[in-house]
């Protein structure tokens, strides 16, 4: 036990020593802060503020569109009326040439009985957001027109006009964003993807690194392979588990400020859960990382073999799709407890809606058994494949190292 | 009480007989050379030594007992491969590798300091080791070895790579060790070292042991047939009849005899001739006209001399 404790302790001195790690856990949360403060700002400011003019010969749809542009709901646009004359066009293709104008609407009715059409000319056809507000605009107007010419007083025209709004309630009768939950949800699984991936990859190339500095040859003089590999996953997985610890603490300090705006909070329980599943995951794959590293020489070998760790978790990435479209179908509910999978599916089923707890329960169960089975493999594998350097070897070699004494 | 016995440990790798039948035993305060061509299982044979690999059949004794881990706090090795890592300083470096060898912190801080004092490299203390030269490594290697004051010191190839001045610093220090007491057991390619520090030898080829006891034994299993003559002036007398083969380097003559007493006859006509003599000697074959000798031998005649140092 001594011994693994100081393989683990100078495996996590060492690391978080590092520029890296202090540049990682530092970047991240400003890098997610800023993100999420910069679409808060963008969102409230979204407003289409264009400068558009409208062409007509009756004075009544265009001042009621005029007034409902400029202090509409999501519009604050400024609004020129200009009689119709011979040659305006050209006036104003000119005025949008020099900038002054955003387009212009032509509203062609020749009685106020008549039916109208609407020409709108956009300086860029690119502005969708002028153009819809334009098309709101005018739908709203001309459904207003309509029902007052039917006798519909003012209040009863504002009670039809008025648009329903459906509130998303939460469980605790707290309300709730469900864009806001996909959000964190699919934050916290990706963040889940990247800290696996790449600890469970740290594991691997720290294990390279004693094999190609040769200081194992120092260590297994006098401790255990197995010990040094407890050691060393324990060792990183710390500073794994510190570096999502700052982030966690940091996204909490975020929610507080910006995240009251944004509408994007983690719960406490989806905090512990991360970090249950993150312990598991990368346990899980950090034992298969350190037979992939024992059995290779440099991190170009690893790079051909990474795959083995990749795909399963891609594999997780095309499951989000069904499990967003139903989280409690079967199809979601047996991907979620295949062991490779459990840590980033089950965690993104939590964050959506709490499944059962006897599912949770079977998950972390498989996860921890499938943990020992590989654990079992890859100490073998370590064992013998760090004292072998040279060529890397293949399938029926490796096998034959589980047998060996 | 031997420090290491061996007896007739056996590894085999996959089809590859890495180690057949070897038994050796190194006493306390001797110094053991283990020699052998490269690949003749050197390394297999020390990596058994300390448990690093399990033998299939033999037994491995370590201070008089049985194999156990807890032995390796007695046992400093200092591998072929050499490796520290990189980027950590050179104090941690020294006592990470102490507490492991079962030191406590402060102890382990102690001992670095003064190790590096006598190995005169105070001034790396504080740097990292990729800041190093490959002698110094070697040199901090060689401390952390020592540490936690073994017993049975193991060095692979200690002195490659260093300086004539480094490796007299390093020879002057494993014979202060054994003054103390210490076993030391180490393989290296350079015969002469060997015969100037070594007690016993084993020689082992191609996983078998060739021949092994103490030096003087060996020594005189062999027939002084050897003459060294410095001379300038007439070399007829290289002809004579008694010179089995010789190698003329320009008035040194390296002669083998087939007896020690035709030497003074060979003198006797040499002076007869009216050469010059500086110097006459008559002499052991050296370790390494044996290790050769043996390790030819030991590859058949089939393969002789290619194989040898393959």
């Amino acid at each position: 036990m001594h011994n693994i404790w100081l393989i683990a302790k100078r495996e996590y001195t060492e690391r978080i020593r590092t520029k890296g790690f202090i540049i990682a856990t530092v970047l991240i949360p400003t890098l997610m802060g800023g993100g999420i403060f910069a679409a808060t700002m963008l969102a409230s400011h979204s407003k289409t503020a264009s400068h558009i003019a409208i062409v007509t010969t009756q004075p009544q749809p265009a001042t009621d569109l005029k007034h409902e542009l400029e202090s509409g709901k999501d519009t604050t646009m400024t609004v020129d009326i200009v009689p119709s004359s011979p040659g305006i066009s050209a006036t104003l293709d000119r005025q949008m040439e020099s900038k002054q104008l955003d387009g212009y609407l032509v509203i062609h009715q020749d009685s106020p009985s008549q039916q109208a059409t609407y020409d709108f000319t956009p300086r860029s056809s690119a502005d969708i957001a002028t153009s819809s507000a334009v098309k709101e605009g005018l739908h709203d107007v001309v459904a207003r027109e309509y029902l007052a010419q039917r006798g519909a007083s003012a209040s009863d025209i504002d009670t039809f006009m008025h648009p329903v709004e459906v509130n998303i309630v939460g469980k605790g009768g707290k309300k709730g964003d469900s864009r806001a939950s996909f959000l964190v949800a699919y934050i916290l699984f990706f963040l889940m993807y990247m800290v696996v991936l790449m600890y469970g990859m740290n594991v691997a190339r720290s294990i390279i690194e004693e094999k190609t500095s040769r200081i194992f040859e120092v260590l297994l003089a006098t401790i255990k392979p197995s010990e040094l590999l407890a050691g060393k996953i324990i060792g990183v997985g710390a500073v794994g588990l510190t570096q999502v610890g700052v982030w966690m603490i940091a996204a909490a300090a975020l929610a507080a400020r910006a995240g009251a705006m944004s509408g994007v909070t983690i719960s406490a329980t989806q905090a512990i859960f991360f970090i249950v599943y993150f312990v598991l995951g990368y346990a899980l794959y950090s034992s298969v990382a350190a037979a992939l590293g024992a059995m290779t020489n440099s991190e170009q070998e690893l790079q051909q073999l990474n795959m083995f760790l990749m795909m399963p978790l891609f594999f997780c990435m095309l499951m989000l799709g069904p499990l967003i479209s139903n989280s409690n179908s079967t199809l979601s509910r047996i991907v979620s407890q295949i062991p490779f999978c459990a840590p980033l599916l089950m965690n993104f089923r939590i964050s959506l809606s709490m499944p059962q707890p006897w599912e949770i329960a079977l998950s972390i169960a498989l996860i921890l058994v499938t943990i020992f089975a590989v654990l079992w493999v890859s100490s073998r594998i370590y064992r013998v494949g760090i004292l072998m350097y040279g060529k890397k070897p293949n399938l029926p070699e490796i096998l034959r190292w589980l047998k060996y004494s | 009480m031997p420090i290491v016995e061996l007896q007739n440990i056996r590894k085999v790798y996959d089809t590859k007989v890495a180690v057949e039948g070897l038994t050796l035993t190194i006493e306390p305060g001797t110094m053991f050379g283990l020699l052998g061509p490269n690949g003749s299982g050197k390394t297999s044979s020390i990596r058994m030594m300390i448990g690093m690999t399990v033998p299939d059949s033999g037994s491995v004794q370590l201070f008089g007992k049985p194999f156990a881990r807890n032995l390796l706090h007695r046992v400093g090795y200092l591998p072929e491969e050499r490796g520290l890592y990189k980027k950590m300083k050179v104090l941690d470096q020294l006592i990470f590798l102490g507490q492991l060898h079962g030191l406590d912190e402060a102890t382990a801080r102690k001992r670095s300091l003064d190790w590096c004092e006598r190995m005169e490299i105070t001034e790396a203390i504080e740097k990292k080791t990729e800041e190093l030269s490959k002698g110094m490594q070697q040199k901090i290697q060689f401390i952390a070895a020592l540490l936690h004051e073994p017993d049975l010191i193991i060095m692979d190839e200690p002195f490659s790579g260093l300086d004539p001045v480094n490796a007299e610093l390093l020879m002057d220090t494993l014979v202060a060790l054994r003054a103390e007491g210490k076993a030391i057991l180490f393989s290296t390619h350079r015969m002469d070292q060997v015969e100037k520090l070594c007690d016993s030898i084993a020689l082992i080829s191609r996983g078998r042991l060739l021949l092994s006891g103490s030096m003087r034994e060996i020594k005189s299993k062999y027939p002084r047939n050897r003459l060294q003559v410095v001379f300038s002036g007439d070399d007829t007398f290289l002809r004579h009849a008694g010179i089995v083969e010789f190698k003329n380097y320009s008035g040194i003559a390296e002669i083998q005899l087939h007896s020690e007493a035709e030497a003074q006859q060979i003198l006797a006509e040499a002076i007869a001739n009216g050469t010059h003599i500086n110097r006459f000697e008559v002499m052991e074959p050296t370790l390494e006209e044996i290790f050769i000798e043996n390790v030819r031998a030991s590859f058949g005649d089939a393969e002789a001399g290619g194989r040898v140092d393959a």
